[in-house]
């Protein structure tokens, strides 16, 4: 293994590309008009050329995340344990779907990325008739995954065209087993992130596998403390241009599922503050409370449609208020935080460079005022120079 | 046959718990435990998933008489607990009362077999009854 401090770290963002030496970390907004290589090579160029290939480590989030709907018997086992899973491997979950009810769903209109199918544990098999086969043929999907009971595992597999059949996530214990499904996901994660936005010409310069950004971000968590002053639990906030990704502790979620880490994440698809600018406006429009957010922040809805400094501060801010409460009781769709119970709110990405202390802070006791009815205020840390970024990409470089 | 078991509601007495998990085992049976602070839904949840026979829950706090209420809405909203075996026992009441009142309570929320303050052998011993009359007929 060779000198983490000898290595270069990219991050490949949509909207900026960061660049990491031992003693320097550089940003650029990037070119549009030309490939990602060619953007970097003629704005880092020198710096990239003096590292070995071997020594050049890369991550992306440029491409967002995948989606999936998940089909499994009940909410208290299969649906969420493959959901956890899911949300963990940073892909977005589009619909749960209990299978004794399948008849009742609608079908999704948008291309599904994975379909994952779960449910019985491995001594109970004959749960998924042909109903489930008469759903799939009416969904518009890439990938196709079985994760449940042992015997229907060879029966849906000459049913079901293209299935990946997985060991059961659930074990005779009823307990969660998380490593293959887990694995898969972000293998297919990774496949997204390679195939697409012209990351696959990065590999010209990098000798080593190109991972999720969210991924090696997570891997920083446990080393937080060392150099920000975070309390447990805490939540930590990338905002980025296309996506935000969610890194929370695992203390602020009431699922009793025994799993190794201690921090999940989410990734949000669509909410970001430059490339996803749209539909972060329409998911505003969606929140009854973001225009009371837009007035307390003296501004009108008419800032959408604005081009200034103003309206991208505006912006950002309405993000930590619309990803807060995607992950608060308000929004149940998605993983409910306990947020009450946090201690301090970590944030970094792009936002850093835009808002100030205030203007988070602001924007935060709004949230905890108007949709938890709370003077609560965990302690919130910024950091502006990416070294949680950092501290991930060395984590994961030296042990790669 | 396999039995989902586990102790209803906010109750963590475990230790009731475990000497049914230690009984049912000898007798034979494929034992699910969920163990204390379990809820309704994930009783029935885990049968769904492990195709269980038979569901026993117990309590020790007497909080399964609120729970009991919702016993038959719950259960109506899953199609394949129909012939699911509905046992409770343990303590089945806050404060004092008596079987002759609680027996048909807790029948009429949906149990088939209700053991208000019984030995535990002796209440398994009705489980196996049950099961036998039910076989045969």
């Amino acid at each position: 293994m060779s000198n983490v401090s000898d290595k270069l770290l990219i991050d490949i963002g949509s909207t900026y590309f960061k660049v990491s030496t031992d003693t320097s970390i550089e940003q650029h907004f990037r070119d549009f008009n030309k490939q990602i290589l060619d953007d970097l090579n003629h704005k880092c160029g020198e710096t990239v050329q003096r590292y070995e290939p071997d020594n050049i480590h890369i991550c992306s989030s440029a491409n967002g995340g995948l989606s999936t709907l998940i089909i499994g018997l009940t909410e208290s086992y299969s649906l969420k344990y493959a959901s956890n899973i899911a949300f963990n491997s940073g892909i977005n979950i589009i619909e749960s779907i209990v299978f004794q009810n399948i008849e009742d769903y609608s079908i999704p209109s948008d291309l599904i990325d994975v379909v994952i199918i779960v449910g019985g544990i491995d001594t109970n098999g004959g749960v998924f008739d042909e109903r489930l086969d008469s759903y799939l043929s009416k969904l518009n999907y890439s990938n196709v995954v079985f994760v449940g009971n042992s015997p229907d595992a060879q029966d849906l597999n000459e049913r079901i065209k293209s299935l990946v059949v997985l060991p059961n996530i659930i074990d005779d214990r009823l307990h969660i087993v998380e490593a293959h499904l887990k694995e898969y996901l972000t293998n297919l994660y990774q496949q997204d992130i390679e195939g697409k936005e012209d990351i696959k010409n990065l590999y010209d310069i990098t000798g080593n596998q190109i991972y999720s950004t969210p991924y090696v971000v997570n891997k920083s968590l446990p080393h937080i403390n060392a150099i920000f002053s975070v309390t447990d639990p805490f939540i930590l906030l990338d905002i980025g241009g296309a996506t935000t990704d969610v890194h929370y502790s695992k203390d602020l979620v009431s699922d009793n599922i025994v799993t190794e880490q201690g921090h999940d994440r989410i990734v949000f698809k669509k909410l970001g503050v430059y490339k996803s600018r749209q539909s972060l406006v329409y998911t505003a429009e969606q929140n009854e409370f973001a225009y009371e957010l837009l007035m307390h922040l003296k501004v009108t809805e008419n800032i959408y449609k604005e081009n200034s400094e103003k309206a991208t501060k505006v912006i950002m801010q309405l993000a930590i208020f619309l990803v807060l409460s995607e992950m608060s009781h308000y929004r149940p769709s998605y993983v409910t935080l306990k947020l009450l119970a946090m201690n301090s709110i970590v944030f970094t990405g792009g936002i850093t460079k835009v808002l100030n202390q205030k203007d988070i802070e602001d924007v935060v006791a709004f949230f905890y005022r108007k949709i938890l009815n709370s003077d609560h205020k965990p302690v919130t840390v910024i950091d502006r120079n990416y070294d949680i970024w950092t501290i991930g990409a060395k984590e994961h470089a030296s042990c790669q | 046959m396999k039995v989902v078991t586990g102790v209803i509601g906010n109750d963590i007495h475990v230790v009731a718990n475990r000497l049914m998990d230690l009984s049912l085992n000898a007798r034979g049976y494929e034992v699910f435990n969920l163990g204390v602070n379990t809820y309704l839904e994930e009783f029935f949840d885990a049968a769904v998933e492990t195709g269980a026979e038979i569901l026993l829950i117990s309590s020790l706090n007497g909080e399964a008489e609120g729970w009991g209420r919702e016993v038959k809405l719950l259960k109506s909203k899953y199609k394949s607990l129909d012939n699911l075996i509905m046992m409770i026992g343990g303590n089945l009441t806050v404060g004092s009362g008596n079987a002759e009142d609680i027996v048909p309570r807790y029948k009429n929320y949906g149990f088939d077999l209700v053991c208000h303050q019984v030995d535990l052998n002796t209440g398994l011993d009705m489980l196996e009854d049950y099961i036998k009359e039910h076989q045969h007929a």
